[in-house]
This record gives C-alpha cells, sequence and structure tokens, in this order.
C-alpha cells in the first residue's frame, strides 16, 4: 500500500479535480448532448482505483525514476512528528540546485518514512 | 562592638531554622583530614570553634540568610538574589572565614600567615570593601580563636564557584492526557508510542525540553537555573491547559541539578584513587574522568585531568556549592607538578 501523500500536490489535485469532474459529468448525463464525447460511467469506485494507482505510479516513480538532489536550508519555525510522519514549517528557505536558486518565505515540508531513500514532498 | 553584634545576629538566625543545623560531625567522612588544622586547644575555643563550624555547615540555605550587615555593593543584585546571595556567601565564606578572624591578628604565625595567604587570594574590588569595616573592630574574646573555617583554611578556597549547567524537574498537571491529541495540535511536538510513551515538547524560552506523559506528570529538563527550569514547567502546563485539558500545577520538584567548574590546575587522577579508593573510581580505559561519590552531600563529581570538575546528583543547589568547597582542597593536594 503505497503513501497516499501526493494526492495534495500539484498533479494530484489536477487528476483528483478531474475525477470529480467526471463523476459530476456522468452523474449529470439526461442531456442528450453529452452521451458521445464525454465520459460513459465513472463511478465514484473507479475513481477511487484511478487514484490508487496514481499513488502507486507516482511513488515508483519519485523512488526510481528521479535523480537529481536538491539542497535547503533555512530556519525551523516548528516541527511535530505523529504517527510516524514528520511535518516542519521553515522560514526564509533557499531551495538550491547545481542550476539554480529559489528563496522562498515558509515552507511547509511533510515527510513520511522512506524505504531505502527518503521520499519527500514540499507543499 | 559592632562585629560582636553582627555576629550574635547572624547566630541567632542559624539557630532559630532548626531544620538547617545538622548534627555536627567533626568531618565530612568522605574528607581526608587535611594538614591544616584547627588547634583546639583551651575548651571555650572549642565550643566556640565547634559552634561556628556547626553554623558553616548549617548554612545550606543561602536564599534565607540575611546579608544586609554586608557593604552596599555586595548586597546589590542585578541577577537572582537567592542565587548570588549563595554565591557572595561562599565567596565571603573564603575569603573571611568569620568576621572575628581577620581581628585575632595575634593569634600566632601561623594564623597570620594564613590571614595574609587569604587576603593575597582575594578578588579584588568587592572584598575591599569589606574587610576594613571588619578588621577594625575590636572584638577579640577568645583572643586565640582557632579559624572558623571547618577542616578548609582560607587559602585553599578557589576563586571560583560551580556554574549550574542543567536542572532536571518533575511537575504534576493532575489530569490524564490524550498524548495523541497533544502531538497533532501542539507546536514543536513528537509522539512515537512505539519508542517511547510520552510526548517530547520543547520550547524557545526558557530553552527546554519536557517529557508529557499520559498520566499528567511532566519532566522538565534543560533549564539553567531553578527558577527557569519552574517558569517553564509552568510554560509547558500552560501549554497543556490551552489545548483543552483541565491542567494544574501542582508537586514541582527539582529532581537534579548538574553544575561545573574549573580549578585551573592540572590534577593527578590517579593519585586521588589511590587515596580515596572508596570513593573513587577511574577506568581511563573507559572514560577519561574520575568519578567521585561523595557521601556528604550525596554528590557525584566527575575529574579530569585537565582541572574541570562537573558535579552532579545534588537536589539543592548548596549542595553542589559545598561539594565543591569539599572537593578543593582534597585537589589541591593532587595538583600536577
Amino acid at each position: 500500500m503505497a503513501y497516499q501523500l501526493y494526492r495534495n500536490t500539484t498533479l494530484g489535485n489536477s487528476l483528483q479535480e478531474s475525477l470529480d469532474e467526471l463523476i459530476q459529468r456522468s452523474s449529470l448525463r439526461g442531456c442528450v448532448t453529452f452521451t458521445f464525447s464525454q465520459s460513459q460511467q465513472i463511478t465514484p469506485q473507479l475513481a477511487l482505483q484511478v487514484l490508487l494507482q496514481f499513488d502507486k505510479a507516482i511513488n515508483s516513480a519519485l523512488a526510481q525514476r528521479v535523480r537529481n538532489r536538491v539542497n535547503f536550508r533555512g530556519s525551523l519555525n516548528t516541527y511535530r512528528f505523529c504517527d510516524n510522519v514528520w511535518t516542519f514549517v521553515l522560514n526564509d528557505v533557499e531551495f538550491r540546485e547545481v542550476t539554480e536558486l529559489i528563496k522562498v518565505d515558509k515552507v511547509k515540508i511533510v515527510a513520511c518514512d522512506g524505504k531505502n531513500t527518503g521520499s519527500n514532498t514540499t507543499e | 562592638m559592632e562585629e560582636e553584634t553582627y555576629l550574635e545576629l547572624y547566630l541567632d538566625q542559624r539557630a532559630a531554622q532548626d531544620d538547617l543545623i545538622r548534627p555536627r560531625s567533626p568531618l565530612p567522612s568522605s574528607i581526608v583530614p587535611f594538614d591544616v588544622f584547627m588547634p583546639n586547644s583551651s575548651t571555650p575555643e572549642t565550643a566556640f570553634s565547634s559552634l561556628l563550624e556547626e553554623v558553616e555547615e548549617a548554612s545550606g540555605d543561602f536564599s534565607s540568610v540575611d546579608l544586609s550587615f554586608l557593604s552596599d555593593e555586595l548586597t546589590q543584585e542585578n541577577k537572582d538574589p537567592a542565587v548570588a546571595r549563595s554565591k557572595r556567601e561562599i565567596e565571603e565564606s573564603c575569603k573571611t572565614p568569620r568576621q572575628p578572624l581577620p581581628s585575632e591578628q595575634d593569634a600566632g604565625p601561623d594564623l597570620n600567615s594564613r590571614l595574609s595567604n587569604s587576603h593575597s587570594h582575594l578578588h579584588p574590588g568587592d572584598a575591599d570593601s569589606v574587610q576594613p569595616s571588619l578588621e577594625k573592630s575590636t572584638f577579640l574574646p577568645l583572643a586565640s580563636i582557632t579559624p572558623m573555617t571547618p577542616m578548609t583554611s582560607v587559602s585553599e578556597c578557589s576563586g571560583t564557584v560551580p556554574q549550574l549547567q542543567n536542572v532536571v524537574s518533575t511537575a504534576n498537571l493532575a489530569c490524564k492526557l490524550d498524548l495523541k491529541k497533544i502531538a497533532l495540535q501542539a507546536r514543536n511536538a513528537e509522539y512515537n508510542p512505539k519508542r517511547f510513551a510520552a510526548v517530547i515538547m520543547r520550547i524557545r524560552e526558557p530553552r527546554t525540553t519536557a517529557l508529557i506523559f499520559s498520566s499528567g506528570k511532566i519532566v522538565c529538563t534543560g533549564a539553567r537555573s531553578e527558577e527557569q527550569s519552574r517558569l517553564a514547567a509552568r510554560k509547558f502546563a500552560r501549554v497543556i491547559q490551552k489545548l483543552g485539558f483541565p491542567a494544574r500545577f501542582l508537586d514541582f520538584k527539582i529532581q537534579n541539578l548538574v553544575g561545573s567548574c574549573d580549578v585551573r590546575f592540572p590534577i593527578r587522577l590517579e593519585g586521588l584513587v589511590l587515596t580515596h579508593q572508596q570513593f573513587c573510581s577511574y577506568e581511563p580505559e573507559l572514560f577519561p574522568g574520575l568519578i567521585y561519590r561523595m557521601v556528604n552531600p550525596r554528590v557525584v563529581l566527575l575529574i579530569f585531568v585537565s582541572g574541570k570538575v562537573v558535579l552532579t546528583g545534588a537536589k539543592e543547589r548548596s549542595e553542589i556549592y559545598e561539594a565543591f568547597k569539599n572537593i578543593y582542597p582534597i585537589l589541591k593536594n593532587f595538583e600536577k607538578a
């Protein structure tokens, strides 16, 4: 069971919104115009399956296909550790990659336990 | 005759605090009788000096000592009054064993030389203003009175006072706590029930860490003074209160004080362990410091070759000071080169 950590990312949120839209459309079906080009039966169950597949896909992609390294440095405002999930809020953070530098006033980091390498996401 | 009045006042205060006057033992069992001893020739002298020794030993709780008889510059504190007062007390007792001593100029040649040694040891500034006022008295009923510092002569006093590094305390919030809720809602909290059954919370001012248990009891560590520890524990209680628990603040107790200081000379640890083997344990291959378990007060000291000393296990600040006072002459005896 892969972490559902990545559902609240830009990619994950877009997917969720799209699925919700499809569910809405399929439940609105009564208008003749919509029957051809639009979705057939998107059941909520199917949407859930899509999201689960998304979880698996994104976890494996980040673990296997992402090789670059980013360093970041800032001051710690708060931290929390509960249910094996770390949540940090940093201030005045600099994200540094070889190619570029990004400065941010506030960043929230939610981190779950990795298997071999760490799996992190920033929001 | 001012000295007499001051001394009597001081002694009265000491006598009034019955719980402080412990049954007097001639020497703490952990201290080897020091070379510089008190010639206890005549009975009245012995009685008087023994009373004053008792006073010396009984002055454990420095916070209640009234030092108003000292000049103003010494009584002006800008820090925690009890702390500064107790420090002053230590330093004063080092410089002038008790008030009448400087006036015993004719008490004998070795006393005189010790006095002059002590004066040369004195810190400039503060003590000087006190010395003249004490020396001018003519109070001398026991002309050949023995020095009043028990076992240790004035010249053996160090100039330094141990600094507190850590205070561990406990308190009871008197209500059951939902640790998961605390960990999820409070800031700067860690909770890993698989590893440890408490929430570990930190605050920035005073910089401290607390272990918060579901029973409502908390352990507060990292403070630099007793007052800071109490304040920090109260702040943790307030955090818990703000989360909605009916927290109170009961049974605050200091459990451990850690202090450190520097005697400023290297020490022959091997020699020390040979003579004090019943108190020392020294395994240089395991740990470079000698572990001295003092019996009275019950304090453990880590003594290092460099001359740095760590004192721990005390429940009161005075125990730390007393332990250092006890160990200093011993360490001086084993000074290297």
